[in-house]
């Protein structure tokens, strides 16, 4: 039974890998927005990211 | 009528017999006909002689019955695996192993017309045993029965403790014989040496459930305790054939890369490089790139950038915008890249380069809207920005082989503490459980 369960289990596991490569998956996080202005193209300013101003690293060890 | 001689007389029918006990008087029933060698009297615990019409006592003990109890009353009948039986014996047995006595209880059943059967109890653990058709072969290791290989489990003096019923044997309280197991889950082959005599059978294991259903008991059968010698493993049997099935799915997903990687574009639709400098960059930082077109169905995009940072930072906002639906995807990436030199010796941190994987971008007319912010120790710095269009995102397959690894690993341990358990009631404990046990002994 375990078996069977496994290789229903495994099956599912290959077809899920195959269609998430077939439509671009990725493991990285991105946000994702709608209906932004079309007169960004024109106006970059008048977007802002919500990452702006964010990142301060200072680094280094 | 006829002048010859007298006809012969018949055989007596088999049937069941009252007596009474010659020691206490007691009634006395006999259930197995003339199969039953000695009977033991449930009032005074004589041992008679079965076959003496005058029931001779052949040994009398002491015992408390409330202790060895039998689960099954003698005289219960069932259907066994399909077959009738009568309880018409039981005995209660014990070996000693470290100092310490472990009983278990048989029962013997009973059918006129087939062979005798035997029902054994240990912490409720239940095997059904019969004497074996054919001679086994065995050596100290193993032993072979009909063509299957047993393993040597335990080797010990078994004595036995207190008897009730009938027996097709001269049973005696205190009768000690040498007893070996060998198993083969969730079989258990044993042989029985009483002086020259050796009786080899073979038992099954069964759940008590089964039993109590079989002679149709009232209540529930006690919960086993434990793994028993040749208790079937809930998963032993799967262990090899899973490491196969996980084989063949690595191999497929190593397939699946291959041929994914191939007929991915990898299309490089945007190669830019950019100035960032402070000076100029007093009004607003943000700018977009060249327009760029994303052909194909929905698939990735992946955001490439690489500056000559060093001990330094460049952290860029970026949207990847749908100039036709609006459509965006905001995410910030970092580029930073620190070394130097410490009583540690010489250290370095982070890349001058980075790379994000966009999922699912359908198909479009996009723009990159870029807003830079540098490190203030920086007065000017050239970045690259490229696109890419469907790549293959190794990471997925990463994830697909520990979610097909790890169900292997945890049934491969629940096998492995299974067996352990099995084994470690054995004459041959695991490794580590037989150095633990000598360690404990030297620490006494």
């Amino acid at each position: 039974m375990f078996r069977k369960f496994y290789l229903l289990y495994g099956a599912l596991v290959l077809s899920t890998a195959a269609f998430g490569q077939y439509r671009g998956w990725s493991l990285d996080t991105v946000n994702q927005l709608k209906n932004i202005p079309k007169s960004v193209r024109d106006n970059p300013g008048s977007y802002r990211s919500v990452y702006a101003g964010y990142h301060h690293y200072t680094g280094g060890k | 009528m006829g002048t010859g001689a007298p006809p012969p007389p018949l055989p007596p029918k088999p049937q069941a017999k009252g007596l009474n006990c010659p020691k206490c008087g007691a009634a006395i029933t006999l259930r197995s006909f003339g199969q039953a060698v000695t009977v033991v009297c449930a009032g005074c615990h004589s041992i008679l002689d079965a076959k003496d019409p005058n029931l001779a006592i052949l040994q009398q003990f002491e015992a408390i019955t409330s202790v060895a109890k039998p689960l099954i009353p003698l005289g219960t009948r069932g259907k066994l695996r399909g077959t009738d039986y009568e309880v018409t014996g039981f005995q209660r047995r014990s070996i000693q192993v470290d100092g310490i006595t472990y009983y278990w209880h048989e029962y013997v059943l009973f059918n006129p017309y087939k062979a005798i059967r035997y029902l054994s109890e240990y912490n409720g653990h239940w095997n059904d045993i019969s004497i074996c058709k054919t001679l086994p072969t065995a050596d100290f290791s193993g032993a072979t029965y009909l063509g299957e290989n047993y393993k040597h489990f335990q080797s010990a003096e078994a004595n036995s403790d207190f008897v009730l019923g009938e027996f097709p044997w001269q049973v005696r309280v205190g009768e000690k014989a040498a007893v070996t197991d060998y198993v083969h889950p969730p079989r258990v082959l044993s042989s029985e040496k009483l002086d020259k005599e050796v009786t080899w059978s073979i038992g099954e294991y069964m759940y008590g459930r089964e039993i109590w259903d079989s002679f149709k008991l009232p209540g529930d059968p006690p919960a086993p305790m434990g793994v028993y010698e040749n208790q079937p493993s809930p998963v032993s049997l799967n262990v090899t054939g899973m490491w196969v099935a996980f084989a063949a799915f690595a191999v497929f997903l190593l397939v699946l890369m291959a041929v994914f990687d191939m007929r991915a574009k990898k299309e490089p639709v945007l190669e830019e490089t950019y100035q960032y400098n402070r000076v100029n960059a007093k009004g607003e930082p943000s700018f977009v790139s060249d327009e760029f077109a994303l052909g194909g169905g929905t698939s990735n995009v992946q955001v490439k950038t690489s500056a000559p940072v060093d001990n330094h930072w460049i952290y860029l906002n970026y949207a990847l915008i749908n100039q036709d639906t609006g459509q965006a995807w905001d995410f910030g990436r970092e580029v930073s890249y620190y070394h130097g030199y410490d009583s540690d010796g010489s250290w370095s941190e982070g890349k001058r380069t980075d790379s994000v994987v966009i999922p699912s971008v359908p198909a479009g007319h996009y723009y990159l809207r870029i807003e830079p912010e540098v490190d203030p120790m920086l007065p000017a710095i050239p970045y690259s920005v490229s696109v890419i269009r469907d790549v293959p995102v190794f990471g997925i397959y990463g994830i697909a082989f520990l979610a097909l690894l790890v169900p292997v690993v945890i049934i491969s341990f629940r096998a492995y503490t299974f067996e352990r358990s099995r084994w470690s009631e054995s004459d041959h404990p695991p490794m580590e459980l037989s150095s633990m046990s000598s360690g404990s002994g030297d620490d006494e």
